[in-house]
């Protein structure tokens, strides 16, 4: 059994791969333990290819996994998180800013029981305020509605148990929340400060992209994290105001009505409010019970989210 | 020629859906095959007839008596449309290339030659493009407002995506899920499974010329598969950046045509109960909410089949001679691709 499997997502990484596998082969020898680099070339149009296949062909602990085109970073990681035959899984990024030194840390750290390990940080060295400032307020965010208050999400630099990431269900741009996406499956996190360097070579290519995405993404794993016990209860809470809105709207229709003069006009804008609230809650009710088909017809199981005891050495 | 009788997998498969409009299928057939030849390839041709076009079964049985050459009749089971009938026609093809054909007239068998030709450079897909078109200019006017449409909202350059003629070579023809109207986007949906595409000229024939005027029904449906197709390529994955963006933007002209009454409410006290205003923008929130909220069905959908939807194409796994095959590589392949 493969102790470690490394795995790096490149794109367009032609000017550090060489250096990246030089220092990760050093970091993981000087470890002591079997392992093997797994890079994932998400589409690079540059010479990263080539470059890929003489390290292959040189070294048969490392694989290259080529896709057709650029899916990004969430794809590219699902890919190495397949192809993992290692007890642990380490993941970083393909331009040199983390530090392959940190292995050793981020190993020990969660040999001391704990099933995700976060790289933070703490000195990044990004221009402060297009870069750092944008993330500080995400990582709060992000903090603040999953719960899972780590400082650093955009960290590639992780370390995982295999079957952590092998039972997870990524898809989309899940990267920014790889942390969160594990805690939806019970899994326990711990932070570690790592070493961040400056960029040599390129131009950063996954940045933090528009905001109405993140906002979004977050929506989505509020959902998943409440709706992994009752869907409709989710989608009933959701329902809960515009029932409210319907009982108030339903209110003033009657108040209305009672105060109108004898053979005065009676406005119907308040009775045509309520119908409209009350449809809305009704929809959003039936929406939820719905999603409980939905989850019944899916493959997820309660057990997807119990995770199998630390002593039974990481197995189930 | 003894080569189409000894079912070894023929050099080119001609698949040709016969769905709504069909010239003579015998003459096609004809020019077509000889072209083949010319060119030194075996073929086997395979015609997918929907069901209310039997009539041209007869001709093609006949046909299929006279050649020596592989030629397949596929009868659908009922009037299911051109992308079944494609997608039953790229199954059954053997070929190593597969060239799909309209059923008329469209093309000039001579474009076979220098398609096939550009499939061997690289490309997965080779889209023939009718240039210069000899249609009418109506009809012209029509083609280059669709094709400005579909460039736009899927980030392609495509002139004649709705043109029959198309060389693929089988791994396309068996990953392309051809359904509803999707034939008519063949390079988009490659272009989004990571397919190389290249569009090349062929020459237009005179037959195809004919001024068409569709019905509102047509453009309407036409609009539709545009729209799908948009969602296809761009939010399969993310369901909720889709209607969840729609829905946002509803909710917040809800709420900002609410604010409107209820400020006039209290600083020009105009009565609420006499504005109408006030419906739509609780309408408006509504509508909102009810679009957003489907969005989030469609992520807890994706997330509850996230299993079994990859959502990348692994071209190739590099590894050096010594290193043994995983057993995840297996499972990869076998679980169904997302795009």
């Amino acid at each position: 059994m493969l102790e470690l499997s490394i795995v790096i997502p490149l794109y367009n990484e032609e000017e550090s791969v060489d250096a990246l596998y030089g220092e990760v082969r050093a970091a993981a020898e000087s470890l002591g333990i079997g392992w093997e680099l797994l890079l994932v070339d998400d589409g690079s149009t540059d010479g990263t290819l080539d470059r890929l296949r003489e390290i292959c062909a040189r070294d048969p602990r490392v694989e290259a996994i080529r896709f057709r085109r650029n899916y990004g970073q969430t794809a590219a990681l699902q890919a190495g998180f397949d192809q993992a035959r290692g007890r642990t899984v380490i993941t970083l990024d393909g331009d040199l800013q983390n530090d392959p030194r940190d292995f050793g840390l981020l190993l020990a750290t969660l040999d001391e029981g704990c099933d995700v390990v976060c790289g933070w940080r703490r000195d990044r060295k990004d221009k402060m305020v297009s870069r750092r400032l944008p993330s500080m307020a995400a990582n709060w965010l992000i903090g603040k509605i999953t719960g899972t208050r780590i400082h650093d999400n955009g960290c590639t630099l992780k370390a995982y148990r295999t079957d952590v990431v092998k039972r997870a269900r990524l898809y989309g741009e899940m990267h920014r929340f790889m942390a969160p996406m594990m805690s939806l499956s019970g899994s326990r996190c711990r932070e570690v400060v790592v070493n961040h360097r400056a960029r040599q070579f390129g131009r950063s290519k996954y940045g933090i992209s528009r905001i109405w995405k993140v906002f979004l993404d977050l929506l989505t794993i509020k959902m998943l994290l409440g709706f992994t016990t009752r869907p409709a209860k989710w989608f009933a809470a959701l329902a809960a105001p515009f029932l409210a809105g319907t009982l108030l709207a339903f209110a003033v229709a009657v108040y209305l009505g009672l105060t109108v003069p004898p053979g005065g006009k009676y406005s119907l804008v308040f009775p045509a409010i309520t119908i409209l609230l009350a449809f809305a809650s009704a929809h959003l009710t039936i929406l939820g019970l719905f999603s409980e088909l939905v989850v019944r017809v899916g493959d997820f199981k309660a057990s997807d989210v119990v995770l199998p005891s630390l002593d039974s050495g990481g197995r189930p | 020629m003894s080569r189409g009788q000894t079912r070894a997998n023929p050099d080119v498969s001609v698949v040709i859906p016969v769905v709504e409009r069909y010239g003579d299928l015998r003459q096609l057939y004809t020019e077509f095959s000889a072209e083949l030849s010319r060119l030194g390839k075996s073929s086997e041709f395979i015609f997918v007839i929907d069901e209310q076009l039997r009539d041209a079964v007869p001709v093609l049985r006949e046909l299929q008596e006279r050649t020596e050459q592989e030629l397949v009749i596929v009868l659908m089971g009922g009037p299911f449309g051109e992308s079944a009938a494609l997608t039953a026609g790229l199954e059954r093809a053997r070929g190593d290339s597969i060239v799909t054909l309209a059923a008329y007239f469209q093309v000039q068998p001579s474009g076979l030659g220098p398609a096939l030709a550009a499939l061997d450079e690289g490309p997965d897909l080779v889209v023939g493009r009718r240039f210069p078109r000899i249609d009418s200019y109506f009809n012209r006017l029509q083609s280059r407002l669709f094709h400005r449409i579909v460039s736009r909202l899927t980030g392609t350059n495509f002139h004649d995506i709705s043109c029959g003629f198309k060389v693929m070579k089988p791994q396309v023809a068996r990953e392309l899920n051809l359904y509803g109207g999707m034939h008519r986007f063949i390079p988009v949906l490659a272009l989004s499974h990571g397919f190389a595409v290249r569009e090349i000229d062929v020459a237009q024939r005179s037959e195809d010329r004919s001024t068409r005027f569709h019905g509102t029904g047509t453009y309407l449906g036409r609009l539709l598969d545009i729209l799908s197709i948009f969602f296809l390529t761009k939010f399969t994955r993310q369901p909720l950046r889709f209607f969840g963006l729609l829905g946002v933007a509803l909710f917040a002209m809800g709420v900002g045509v609410d604010l409107i009454v209820v400020t006039e409410k209290l600083f020009f006290d105009t009565g609420l109960s006499d504005r109408a205003l006030l419906l739509l923008g609780v309408l408006l929130m509504v509508l909102g909410v009810q679009t957003l909220s489907l969005g989030l069905v469609g992520e807890i959908i994706i997330f509850t089949h996230a299993r079994k939807v990859r959502s990348y194409h692994v071209a190739e796994v590099i590894r050096a001679p010594g290193r043994p095959e995983p057993e995840a590589e297996r499972k990869i392949s076998s679980v169904r691709n997302l795009r």
